[in-house]
């Protein structure tokens, strides 16, 4: 155990040295997640044209898009975007040769983003926060709860962000498949919207998948919209999706493995 | 135990094909062809411990895909292989700490730091004890003269000390098992040199079992006294390297420098004419015959220096593939 979390400290200063080198690219990939928030908060403000929007009012909103803009950055994964291309090009195959799953190096590198940027754009948070004067309630008990479902959820959407991934083993262009995750992220994981706002069978079809539990779950109990009872059970739903994902992982990694032809390497 | 059995080992590719054009675009949509690839069709051998193989063949004749099998990067079609009593398909921590493999057109090192970052990495990777892994680098930074390398930007590193610094990184947990994929491609004759020199070293003193390819014939002569000849997936040669040369190669090549090229000179006298550049003939003779043809071109020629040598050791691999492919 204390070897396992050596190395794991080793592996996220070195991607965080890595990192450094691109401080620019970093910052940007950085701002575009405020951007996007910030463009769906001004949307829905002029929406509402200063009436209440399925619960949300105007402070409301602003305390909705202020909180995802955090959490979404908390619990951002792009591996489904970058491994297609080491698996086609080859150059997984040195990983492969380690004796530790690659999966363990991409989220040494996800923590090492994580680190990174939240440094720089915390004060950007309470910037944005004291121009849009959000309504947030939260209690120090829902602060404590906060922090496991924010990290449930920044592992669920590693661990499925991953298995949509490891697809690229079979095959070479995987991009429709991250557009329906992105899809999927975009409309039912909160991020466009409240989940309050959709269609009545879009959102019970939300609570049925693993969406919600990654982005919109945690918001939602921040800004103190989840009844008390809804939030061990909410919990325990993370926990379940990310077992479930966990174990996606090992099976469709076993297989995909057999499939890797380590192209040119 | 510590060394590698190959059984029947068979890896087979499938393969989309399509003919040019956008019809066959189009039909390619609705009904795919597909075109089994026998990269390696059931080679079989023994390798053991702290032996240095060098395997040979042209592109596409299945080495590498060997070496990727071996290292369990690649899982075979059929056939079995054990290295250090592990199936390496299986990618057990046990195994993949104990091997190596270096691949000349693939980099392990962190591209944008530098290199001593990247062997941090492997220092906690492969769970390598701090005084091993001060001492480890101590010794090939001698070996290889890293001292000025290892903390420069990987990026800007010429291929050669990226290169050593790749060999170093591959080594730094001792492997008892290395497959050097083309180690020297694309580095100068005297990194070349160096690195050949390095790879003898660390299996002297470690021992290692070391499986090689490469393109260079230099380095499988320097290295190697067993190689595999390997052809369209299928072992031609197993042996010694020298039993090869003199099986596939029964002649010499005798060249002659001439004072002045006398009246009526017929080379075909002596033997094959091989290649004449002014004054200067290479004949090519049967083995036995050498010592005599020798002693004639001597006694009725005005010969100003002469010398006897093997053909190049290209030739005669070049000459198996031919002989097996007719």
């Amino acid at each position: 155990m204390i070897a396992a979390v050596r190395t794991y400290r080793v592996l996220v200063s070195v991607a965080l040295a890595n990192m450094m080198q691109y401080r620019a690219v970093m910052l940007l990939w950085a701002a575009w997640g405020v951007v996007a928030p910030m463009v769906s908060l001004a949307v829905w403000t002029a929406a509402a044209r200063g009436r209440s929007l399925a619960g949300f009012d105007r402070a409301e909103l602003a305390g909705y898009f202020l909180v995802t803009m955090v959490v979404s950055h908390l619990t951002t994964a792009w591996d489904m975007e970058v491994f297609s291309y080491e698996v086609q090009s080859g150059r997984l195959s040195p990983r492969l040769l380690r004796p530790m799953l690659p999966v363990f190096q991409s989220a040494a590198d996800n923590i090492a983003y994580k680190l990174c940027t939240v440094a720089v754009l915390f004060p950007v948070w309470l910037l944005i926060g004291l121009i849009v004067r959000p309504s947030i309630h939260l209690t120090l008990e829902r602060a404590l709860l906060l922090l496991p479902a924010v990290c449930l959820a920044a592992a669920l959407a590693f661990v499925w962000g991953y298995c949509v991934a490891l697809v690229a083993f079979w095959t070479t262009n995987i991009r429709a498949i991250n557009q329906l995750y992105w899809t999927g992220m975009t409309f039912l994981a909160g991020r466009l919207a409240p989940l309050a706002l959709l269609p009545p069978a879009l959102r019970t079809l939300a609570g049925y998948l693993p969406f919600r539990w990654m982005l919109s779950f945690p918001v939602e109990l921040a800004l103190g919209r989840l009844p008390a009872a809804e939030i061990p059970a909410g919990l325990v739903w993370q926990a379940s999706w990310l077992v479930a994902g966990i174990c996606a992982f090992r099976l469709i990694w076993a297989q995909g493995i057999r499939s890797y032809s380590a192209v040119g390497a | 135990m510590g060394g590698i059995t190959v059984t029947d080992l068979t890896k087979i590719y499938r393969v989309h094909e399509r003919d040019a054009g956008l019809a066959a675009a189009l039909r390619s949509l609705a009904k795919r062809k597909y075109r089994e690839v026998r990269a390696v069709g059931g080679v079989s051998f023994e390798v053991g411990a702290g032996e240095v193989v060098g395997f040979l063949g042209p592109n596409g004749a299945g080495k590498t895909t060997t070496l990727k099998m071996l290292s369990g990067l690649l899982h075979p079609t059929s056939g079995e292989a054990r290295v250090l009593g592990h199936v390496p398909w299986r990618r057990e921590k046990e195994y993949l700490r104990q091997i190596s493999m270096v691949m000349g057109n693939r980099s392990q090192l962190i591209w944008d730091i530098p290199a001593i970052d990247s062997f941090l990495v492997n220092q906690a990777v492969y769970r390598i004890p701090e005084p091993q892994f001060r001492q480890t680098v101590k010794e090939l930074t001698e070996l290889l003269d890293l001292g000025a390398l290892l903390n420069k930007q990987v990026r800007s590193l010429s291929l050669g000390e990226r290169m050593k610094c790749e060999l170093a990184a591959s080594l730094l947990h001792r492997p008892s098992v290395l497959f050097l994929d083309e180690p020297t491609i694309g580095v100068d004759v005297t990194m070349q040199t160096r690195i050949r020199q390095f790879v003898a070293e660390y299996n002297r003193t470690h021992g290692a079992t070391i499986i090689l390819t490469s393109h260079y014939m230099a380095d499988v002569t320097a290295l190697c006294r067993r190689v595999i000849v390997i052809h369209h997936g299928r072992i031609l040669y197993d042996g010694d390297l020298n039993e090869l040369v003199e099986r596939m190669a029964p002649f010499k090549l005798i060249e002659i420098d001439l004072e002045h090229e006398p009246n009526g000179l017929d080379p075909g006298r002596y033997g094959e004419l091989i290649r004449r550049e002014g004054q200067k003939l290479v004949l090519q003779v049967p083995k036995a015959e050498t010592p005599a043809v020798t002693a004639r071109l001597l006694a009725e020629l005005p010969v100003l220096d002469l010398s006897v040598e093997d053909p190049p050791i290209e030739e005669v691999i070049d000459r198996v593939f031919q002989e097996r492919a007719a």
